[in-house]
């Protein structure tokens, strides 16, 4: 009999057909840049909100609907006059206002003695706070002086993507937006990859009647309007954070259950299936060990493609009101109000729109990717 | 003496660059082809026997680079553009594939499929095309071709197809028809008839054709010169005579000695019956559902009775759906049967699931394709073990391992492999962990589906080999289901010929093969094992 042992000069552990897949995938630059994408925005929207500076339900009622800037708020040009008109009150004869970072100063002079109590015609305004009176050396002002200076600390805030129509900062908002869109995306993905791979791997595998029924049900479930649905669901259950992703999960699932039913059909009549069956392996571990592995390709694919599409979902019902509640907000809920601000405030729909639409690509960049890794016909 | 040459190929180089470097698949061939010449191509399975002529024909996949020289009557092929390559294939050089189920387009009539190249490349109007393709489906031996001109391809069985695929190659009038092992998928009385039909076809219109095949058998009954391919290169050319006479590279001896050879010694006369069926009934319902009551009924197996006795071997032959796969999975209860199957003395005909799980253990199965029969995700050992795992749930695992490596090197495997995953093992490769995987369990019976066909033939004869030492050390009893009469008679003691789900004949193999009783065994016979000549007049100037 002919040996033909296999040469020891292999490695001993092989690559498995997803550590292949794996190497594909990285060679694959778009996908690598979404990937890369979306680790960035996973990570602003989990640390994002934070480090903003502002609270995401904060309201500046002075700030409203002030258009996306590099500059600190109050602008520069606009302190001097505040300043001034806060000081007249006080009157006394004002020279000139300089701004310098954060403080603001000015010589005053008076016919009498300077009152220490018009500072408080400075701290009035919302902008100054800290208002004091120095001589003119620096010093503290000296009793009886008829001249001195008077400093006030200016509270400048920076709004880099401006302010939505309460008077609340955007950058933080469209944080906190991505947080609860990835987060929803997610979590009725795996709702609807747990369920929709258990049900169609067993309808699939059982086959016959069973399938038969089991497909039918998801038939019927089909038919049932989503917004429906969801209404029922929230007359049911009360407006609640987790019934956006149950809701979601609940109707991707059938889509799921489809395409691995398919899957599952030609993969039971694969010989190792067969194989499987002859060895006496029970039909549990048939389904677990040998079909849902190998359905797994497309149902990845799907997933990233899923996870888009829950997203989307979400700002649907969002924007009909099912869905997250003020102030907590999510990038479809945001897009709805920049809508309505078009004309009068763009960066409003600009800035959450730019990141969802981000988002997005980079999801089916992925997406695209992981199915030409894991496409066996590639290798 | 020597004729203008048709098809001149010097130094031809095909690589192709993949995940692990480039690898080269053709490493500078030398071909020459004359017309009205036959040279057939031979060699294993990744011998770059059918890259050389894609790279020929500009089919290459799309990382696929072709280098050196083909020249087609001076006119040079390699780096010319598609323009210049399709005024050249499909009309001068064409090409059959091996598999006549995919390379017709389904939702088309053959009709359609064979008129439409000729009006497009020849500007025929479409009523003299018709009446063309109504020739041509006459040339290759379509019966009644004014109405099967309008069939659709999944009307005709697999042989009518490929003849429908070699009047689609013959429609231009080529002088160079290329064919790639167009007979592989094909059963053994058909395979003779198309052969039959291209050396006609040959005689008659005086083309060229480079057959590329793995079957020597075919080639000294059909070629004028043999080129022996191997790793890429040409190790052997001579005139099929004087090859067949001498071969002169080892290879090419190996090559030919790897016909299966040797018998089986029987069982002795008193063993016992180890699987016994009796009337064994399969019947496959098609079409029928929740609203439709109309039901056909397909009976695949028809009153089979078996006798397998313990470390006998019974060949079951036939051609593809004669219900020989069926027969042994009913014998294994892996499809719903009517009738008596008894094993060990027990029957197992109503036996559920759970009753045969334990007797799975002493029945095993192995399947023809080596590529499909292993999970694409689990490593060898996991797919070795897993009947360890089911049947003694109790064993530890470094037992288990134990017993891994134990039966992998038993298969003729590096122990060291359990850790890789099929798809890094060749075909004959994959088989053995396929056998391996039947044999952990220590097994009473094995059905042998096919095992060989998908396998080149020195590896047959290694897996072959395998096989017998495997009986004979373990007294294993086999039921070899094959349509191969070559292996078949080297591996079985009784023979068992099924034909549309009938037993038709059975006895002892050399009384089978001796003196085949039935019309059907004799045609049989005469496909796979004659000798002649397909051609009477060699084209040899």
């Amino acid at each position: 009999m002919s040996e033909t042992t296999l040469s020891t000069a292999l490695p001993p552990a092989g690559r498995s057909l997803g550590q292949d897949a794996w190497v594909r995938l990285k060679r694959n630059k778009a996908a690598v840049a979404s990937a890369i994408v979306l680790m960035l925005l996973a990570f602003a929207g989990i640390v994002g909100p934070y480090l903003a500076p502002h609270p995401y339900d904060r309201i500046y009622p002075q700030y409203v609907r002030t258009p996306a800037s590099l500059e600190a708020y109050p602008r520069k040009d606009a302190i001097a006059p505040a300043f001034m008109s806060a000081l007249e009150r006080a009157r006394v004869q004002i020279g000139e206002i300089a701004v310098s970072g954060t403080t603001v100063r000015a010589p005053i002079s008076s016919d009498a003695p300077l009152d220490p109590r018009i500072v408080r015609y400075v701290d009035r305004s919302d902008l100054f706070s800290n208002a004091r009176l120095e001589g003119l050396d620096g010093k503290a002002l000296t009793a009886g002086a008829t001249s001195g200076t008077i400093v006030a600390d200016v509270h400048r805030l920076r709004f880099l993507f401006g302010t939505d129509a309460n008077g609340r900062d955007l950058l933080s908002r469209i944080l906190i937006g991505i947080r609860i869109s990835l987060a929803i995306g997610v979590l009725a993905s795996a709702m609807s990859l747990l369920l929709g791979v258990a049900y169609g791997a067993i309808a699939g595998y059982l086959g016959g009647r069973i399938d038969n029924v089991m497909m039918r049900v998801v038939d019927i479930l089909y038919s049932l309007p989503f917004i429906f649905f969801v209404i029922l669901l929230v007359v049911f259950f009360g407006r609640n954070f987790v019934l956006i992703f149950i809701a979601i999960g609940c109707t991707e699932w059938l889509d799921m259950a489809r395409i691995v039913r398919g899957q599952t059909l030609t993969l039971k009549r694969q010989e190792y299936v067969q194989a499987a069956e002859a060895l006496g392996v029970p039909d549990a571990d048939i389904v677990r060990r040998h079909i849902i592995p190998n359905a797994l390709g497309p149902v990845v694919v799907f997933v990233t493609l899923l996870v888009p599409k829950a997203i989307l979902l979400e700002s649907l019902l969002s924007f009909l009101g099912l869905g997250v509640q003020e102030p907590l907000t999510s990038l479809g809920l945001l897009i709805a109000e920049g809508a309505s601000n078009m004309r009068g405030a763009a960066w409003l729909l600009i800035y959450p729109a730019v990141t969802l639409t981000t988002m997005l690509f980079a999801l089916n960049f992925l997406g695209d990717g992981l199915r030409d890794a894991l496409d066996p016909k590639d290798r | 003496m020597e004729k203008q040459s048709l098809l001149k190929v010097r130094n031809l180089r095909v690589e192709f660059s993949t995940n692990d470097g480039v690898v080269e698949a053709v490493k500078g061939i030398d071909l020459d082809l004359r017309s009205n010449e036959t040279v057939a191509i031979v060699g294993e399975s990744g011998s770059g026997k059918s890259q050389a002529m894609m790279a020929i024909m500009g089919l290459l996949a799309a990382n696929g680079r072709a280098s050196g020289s083909a020249s087609y009557r001076g006119q040079e092929l390699i780096g010319l553009g598609e323009s210049g390559l399709n005024r050249i294939r499909g009309s001068k050089i064409t090409m059959i594939f091996q598999e006549p189920m995919t390379s017709l387009d389904p939702l088309y009539r053959i009709g359609r499929q064979l008129v439409e190249p000729m009006v497009h490349h020849r500007g025929l109007a479409a009523r003299a095309a018709r009446a063309r393709a109504i020739e041509l489906l006459e040339l290759v031996g379509i019966p009644d071709p004014g109405r099967r001109i309008d069939s659709y391809p999944h009307e005709l069985s697999g042989g009518q197809r490929q003849r429908v695929m070699i009047a689609m190659a013959l429609a231009n009038e080529p002088d160079v028809l290329i064919a790639d092992e167009p007979t592989t998928a094909l059963d053994v009385t058909i395979q003779a008839q198309i052969l039959t039909l291209l050396a006609d076809l040959q005689s008659k219109l005086g083309m060229a054709i480079v057959f590329i095949t793995h079957d020597l058998g075919i080639v000294r009954r059909f070629a004028d010169r043999v080129y022996v391919m191997r790793a890429g290169e040409v190790v052997e050319q001579d005139h099929t005579g004087s090859l067949f006479a001498n071969p002169s590279h080892p290879y090419t001896r190996m090559l030919l000695a790897a016909q299966p050879t040797g018998r089986k010694t029987p069982p002795p006369p008193d063993s016992p019956p180890l699987l016994e069926g009796r009337d064994v009934n399969v019947t496959f319902r098609i079409g029928g559902g929740w609203f439709s009551r109309s039901v056909d009924e397909l009976r695949a197996v028809a009153n089979a009775s078996v006798s397998l006795r313990r470390g006998q071997t019974i060949g079951i032959v036939g051609e593809s759906g004669s219900g020989k796969s069926t027969l042994g999975r009913a014998l294994l209860r892996l499809v719903p049967s009517r009738g008596t199957i008894r094993f060990e003395e027990r029957d197992i005909s109503d036996a559920d699931k759970n009753h045969m799980r334990p007797l799975r253990k002493r029945l095993q199965l192995v399947f023809q394709d080596p590529f499909g029969s292993l999970s694409p995700r689990m490593t060898v050992g996991q797919i070795v073990t897993e009947g360890l795992r089911v049947h003694m749930p109790k064993m530890p695992a470094h037992e288990r391992d134990l017993r891994a490596s134990e039966v992998l090197r038993e298969v003729g495997l590096d122990p060291a492999v359990a850790n890789r995953y099929p798809h890094e093992f060749s075909g004959g490769q994959r088989q053995r962990i396929a056998i391996a995987r039947a044999m952990i369990l220590k097994p009473g019976v094995v059905v042998l589906d096919e095992p060989t066909s998908a396998l080149d033939r020195s590896v047959q004869k290694q897996i072959v080999d395998l096989l017998r030492d495997l009986q004979s050390a373990h007294g294993l009893s086999y039921l070899f289901i094959s349509h191969d009469l070559a292996v078949v008679r080297a591996m079985a003691d009784y023979i068992i010929v099924m034909r549309a789900g009938r037993l038709v004949e059975e006895g002892p193999t050399d009384a089978i093969f001796d003196s085949p009783r039935e019309d059907y065994t004799k045609s049989l016979m005469a496909a796979a094992l004659d000798g002649t000549p397909f051609r009477n007049t060699p084209a040899r100037a």
